[in-house]
């Protein structure tokens, strides 16, 4: 018989981080050989990074799961989807009957689809009768939402990708752009050489210092207080924009009487910025007509992330960079998804589109669609908070579709430690995880190439995603196993869902700011941006156009310089801070699945500055014992000066050498979101 | 322009069957030759892959000197045809990314001229002197 | 407008080949209703319309990946000059048979010859548009050979200090081939650095670029930074046409310079550095 070639090129998008690249993938006879950026898409332009170029290898590695697992006398056992999910079903059930339906949370994952997403939280809301629905959001940009949607009334970045490259002044901070988001990397590269001037401000020395006009190393959680420095310069020197001040804002007398307090002096002793380049980085940021701020983790993971967004909104609103082109405040979200997935609702306070829980309106509205009187009228719990309650008996089962906390969380042991204090744990994943290894029941999810849904990019971008093969073995889109769950618990007539674009149909009617976001117009469109409240609504490129926030008015927030929770002392007199690497995302599971990858990166490391490194006689390369008060790990040592002397720096990628064994869970007070970038920390040899 | 005191760091690939036999020779007849270049033996100058001489420069040789056997005495009949192809594009190469294609070179140099071996390391390594230190780093080059 | 006529042209073209029975498929491209334009294998009753000729994507190599699958299927591509040639190159390195080709040709119009900066923007058959003159004045080549050395290096240096190693220049050039790719051999490239270390990655895939370059330019466009690597691989053409007489892709009768021996590829010209 003559084979038949079906060489087909499906248009997707990338399931790294959150720019929202699409591209195509390739298959040829129903197999998924490679991937070809798109030359016509406005983000990738046709060009990718290399985890986009080896974004499909983990799809069809050997490890994959392929059939359900239950776990009997401590081995996992293959079983049917029958036999698993009526498992499941009873588990959940009886849990709930014994111990009240908020004894059982759930974690959704911002590695699935938006549609993956609003199943998941109606299912724990609707189903099963908790609010306890929470995902990673909560380790990267919590903060992020709180703070943003406290003072503009919008939890997300305001302006777009490509904006970028018309800034003039860009002011990056806690933001490795090049290696963690490329594309916009690149987009900020070019507005360097179109004349724009370049503030980043990072303790380590990474690629875009190369390329930075200037570059202030300050003391990692020292934010607040070398942001009101700035706005110290900006208002003192009377380079703050004062008719947008008044006319669009609110609170600007507290704010102006705090940042009176942080003169660039005392900024210098707090952060160890030298006040002359504090000064020159005010006024130069103020100088822009159009200055755009970039942040991430680095201004988000910490006990004070809330105060850190909050001090990023007030200097973008004291000189006016708001409600314009390529200015404004934008956070790079880390996940593909991670914006869909908190617009969806997989939070503990809020249902799609951030329609608050507490709210009667909201909820009545809510359980009229779903056909569910008396859904909870309570705020749910959040992951750490999850873990923490689970290992004091509180929490007796959990759901995870797609996360590994045993790699994601701060302070991992106490995390095995509640997962192992549970009646029941289900975790569905494409992979056998560090946590899907502690779990009674694994369910085998299908990756982004063998379904279709939508991912929301960190611009607010919504975008397909494309089934290109068959799921491999007997693994099953996210949603459909969520569906038949919910089935099999009797609620099938809220759960008919036969495709993603009927659950979308769905988020459509009951979700203002997607109302307009169809399946037909992202087909014609490509792309929609985030509010667009009708079909007939364009999207909304970059928010709070014109000085109309959200909110009303923008509300400045008078923020005090508060320390990080932990500091360095005489046991542990390093600052210990954690990040990533260009070629491997999050807890590695997918991209140490590719050859390629794993060929550049294949362990961790910690960074170690040459004078801490000689006062402990390390060499580079010589294994290294680094402690906390949480734990200890085993790491190579690399000696270099890319960190300052006093830090030391772990990517949180490896198993082998987890960063968060050694990570401080304290929390923001607000968002709940962990210290990842600061603990105190001793590295021996 | 260079420091008066700095001595290059020279390396020199020599094809077995000629040019190593040619630096022998420059050896047993005690010819006067500076010291400071090393050798690698290469069983054919074909042998030296474009890669090899990058890589010597970036480990801060400051010149790479490549030595082979003349045409038509090539031990494996076109092995060195092979070199005296990819050299001179490799110079060119160097040259068009703003490093001085004069630390690169190649010569032809028999089992029978141990005095050609010698004036040519010596002239090499003038040249190179000349030039002056290479600098590793980002702004490799030069 | 001239460029519906030259698309209107190849849909003819394609749709003739396919309904004679000439090819069984033809690689072609094709815009979806978004407007995306992808790679797309063409097959008898197919509505052309949706054919299209721009942006240009490496069409030789998804011929190459169809074909090593197939090789017996009656393959058709859709091919501007660079196409060809790139398919010239491979067949010479046994990747495909030319003469099982079958050949769509179109030529570029001026403008696509301008902005390629293209010296022959048309393949040796044609079936859809009108040849125009190859470009021959590239402004910024000519302003880096009128550089000094020392300013060559900074500016090289400043492109390759963006690198962010996505190795999209390898990935999506038609002739990179290689199994074992020397990029990725520790020994050579430092693993794991950003940008990789200077310039051994750049000059190292430079130099491998020598005897296959044509010039098609879907280095520079895949790459991130905006590198100029088509002017860096564009001199080495130069000096490969000057020592040798050899232009990639052009003659299909004229054997790979590097891999000869010098009484079939004799230095022409230039210093041969002894």
């Amino acid at each position: 018989m003559e084979a038949i070639p079906e060489y087909n090129c499906v248009l997707t998008t990338c399931p790294y981080c959150g720019c929202g690249c699409q591209y195509y993938l390739q298959v040829l006879d129903g197999e998924l050989i490679g991937v070809t950026p798109c030359k016509t898409h406005p983000i990738s332009q046709g060009k990718l990074c290399i985890k986009g170029w080896n974004s499909w290898q983990y799809v069809v590695d050997q490890g994959r799961l392929t059939k359900p697992l239950i776990k009997k006398d401590g081995k996992f056992v293959e079983a049917s989807w029958d036999e698993a999910l009526d498992l499941v079903a009873k588990k959940l059930k009886e849990l709930k009957e014994k111990y009240g339906p908020d004894a059982l949370g759930y974690l959704s994952s911002a590695k699935t689809t938006n549609e993956e997403n609003y199943v998941m939280m109606k299912f724990a809301r609707a189903v099963m009768g908790t609010n306890n629905v929470d995902h990673c959001a909560r380790l990267c940009h919590a903060s992020t939402v709180a703070g943003l949607a406290a003072t503009f009334g919008s939890g997300a970045m305001t302006n777009s990708i490509p904006e970028i490259e018309y800034a003039n002044v860009i002011l990056i901070t806690g933001s490795n752009t090049i290696e963690q988001h490329p594309l916009m990397g690149k987009r900020i590269l070019a507005a360097k050489e179109k004349g724009a001037k370049i503030i980043l401000v990072d303790p380590r020395a990474i690629q875009l210092s190369n390329f930075a006009d200037m570059h202030l190393r300050q003391r990692p959680g020292t934010d607040v207080a070398w942001i009101n420095g700035m706005m110290n310069v900006i208002i003192g020197e009377g380079l703050y924009d004062k008719e947008f001040v008044e006319n669009f804002t609110e609170g600007f007398e507290e704010l102006k009487k705090l940042v009176a307090e942080y003169t660039p002096e005392k900024v210098e002793k707090i952060s160890g910025i030298p006040k002359e380049q504090l000064v020159e980085a005010a006024r130069l940021y103020a100088s822009g007509d159009a200055s755009s701020i970039v942040y991430s983790m680095g201004i988000t993971q910490h006990t004070t992330g809330t105060d850190n967004v909050k001090s990023c909104a007030n200097l973008a609103m004291v000189t006016g960079n708001m409600g314009k082109p390529s200015t404004g405040v934008n956070p790079l979200r880390g996940q593909n998804n991670v914006q869909g997935a908190c617009d969806l609702g997989a939070l503990p306070v809020v249902y799609s589109g951030y329609q608050k829980v507490i709210d009667e309106a909201a909820r009545k509205k809510f359980e009229e669609a779903w056909n569910t009187p008396n859904l909870p009228p309570e705020n749910g719990i959040t992951v750490v908070e999850m873990m923490n309650a689970a290992a004091d008996g509180k929490i007796k089962g959990i759901y995870i579709m797609g996360e590994n906390p045993m790699l994601s969380n701060p302070d991992i042991n106490h995390v095995r430690k509640g997962l192992e204090n549970l009646e029941f744990l289900v975790v569905q994943d494409i992979f056998l995880t560090e946590t899907a290894e502690l779990a009674d029941v694994v369910l085998p999810g299908a990756t982004y190439a063998e379904k279709d849904g939508t991912f929301t990019a960190t611009d607010r971008q919504v975008q397909r995603v494309r089934k290109a093969i068959e799921p491999i073995g007997e693994s099953r889109a996210d949603w459909e196993i969520i569906t038949d769950l919910a089935n099999r618990m009797g609620r099938g007539d809220i759960f008919p869902y036969k495709s993603a674009k009927d659950i979308m149909d769905e988020i459509n009617r009951v979700t203002p700011s997607y109302a307009g976001i169809t399946y037909d117009r992202l087909d014609k469109l490509g792309r929609l941006p985030w509010p667009c409240p009708a079909e007939d609504h364009p999207g909304t490129v970059y928010l709070h156009k014109d000085g109309k926030f959200t909110r009303g008015k923008g509300l400045f927030f008078a923020v005090p310089f508060l320390e990080p929770a932990e500091l360095p002392d005489d046991d542990y007199p390093l600052i210990m801070t954690t990040g990533r690497v260009m070629f491997h995302f999050h807890t590695g599971t997918m991209t140490r699945k590719s050859r390629e990858l794993n060929r550049e990166v294949p362990t961790g490391f910690v960074e170690i500055n040459p004078a801490d490194a000689e006062a402990r006689k390390i060499s580079d390369k010589d294994m290294v014992k680094v402690s906390t008060r949480r734990g200890e790990i085993e790491i190579p040592a690399m000696v270099t000066e890319r960190v300052p002397e006093g830090i030391i720096f772990i990517p949180f990628h490896f198993k082998e050498c987890a960063a968060n064994v050694l990570t401080n869970p304290a929390l923001d007070p607000v968002a709940k979101i962990p210290e990842f970038k600061v603990c105190a920390a001793q590295v021996k040899a | 322009m260079n420091d008066e005191n700095f001595e290059p760091r020279i390396l020199v690939f020599c094809c077995n069957w000629c040019s190593y036999a040619g630096a022998d020779l420059a050896g047993v007849s005690r010819l006067q030759m500076p010291s400071n270049f090393r050798i690698v033996r290469v069983m054919c100058s074909g042998r030296v892959e474009p890669e090899f001489v990058m890589r010597a420069l970036r480990n801060g040789f400051d010149g790479v000197l490549i030595l082979a056997c003349h045409i038509g005495d090539c031990h494996y009949i076109a092995g060195n045809h092979r070199t005296a192809k990819r050299i001179p594009l490799l110079r060119k190469l160097l040259d068009h990314v703003g490093i001085d294609s004069k630390r690169v070179m190649l010569d032809y140099v028999s089992a029978a001229e141990g005095e050609k071996f010698k004036t040519v390391i010596s002239g090499f390594i003038d040249d190179v002197r000349q030039i002056g230190p290479i600098r590793t780093g980002l702004k490799w080059g030069a | 407008m001239a460029d519906d006529k030259r698309v209107d042209e190849l849909g003819k073209a394609v749709k003739e080949a396919l309904d004679k029975g000439e090819a069984d498929r033809v690689v072609g491209l094709k815009v979806d209703s978004d407007g995306s334009v992808r790679p797309y294998l063409w097959v008898k009753g197919d509505d052309v319309s949706a054919l299209v000729i721009s942006p240009k994507y490496p069409l030789s190599t998804v011929y190459r990946l169809v074909h090593e699958k197939h090789p017996d299927m009656k393959l058709g591509i859709v091919a501007r000059g660079c196409d060809e040639r790139a398919l010239v190159e491979l067949s010479k390195r046994g990747n495909i048979k030319l003469d099982e080709i079958v050949l769509i040709g179109i030529a570029c119009n001026s403008d696509e010859a301008q902005e390629c900066v293209c010296h022959v923007p048309y393949p040796t058959k044609i079936s859809a548009g009108d040849k125009v003159e190859g470009v021959d004045t590239d402004e910024l080549l000519e302003k880096i050979k009128g550089m000094s050395l020392e300013e060559r290096g900074e500016f090289w240096s400043y492109y390759f200090g963006k690198c962010m190693k996505c190795y999209g220049c390898r990935n999506s050039c038609p002739l990179c081939t290689c199994k074992d790719c020397k990029l990725e051999q520790e020994l050579f490239v430092t693993p794991g650095e950003l940008p990789p270390e200077y310039p051994m990655f750049h000059l190292l895939r430079a130099f491998h670029t020598v005897g296959r370059c044509i010039g098609c330019g879907e280095c520079e466009a895949a790459c991130p930074m905006g590198i100029p690597l088509t002017k860096l691989y564009k001199l080495l053409r130069d000096d490969v046409k000057e020592m040798f007489g050899y232009e990639a892709g052009m003659d299909p009768e004229a054997e790979i310079p590097l891999l000869t021996d010098l009484t079939v590829n004799p230095i022409e010209s230039g210093e041969g550095g002894a």
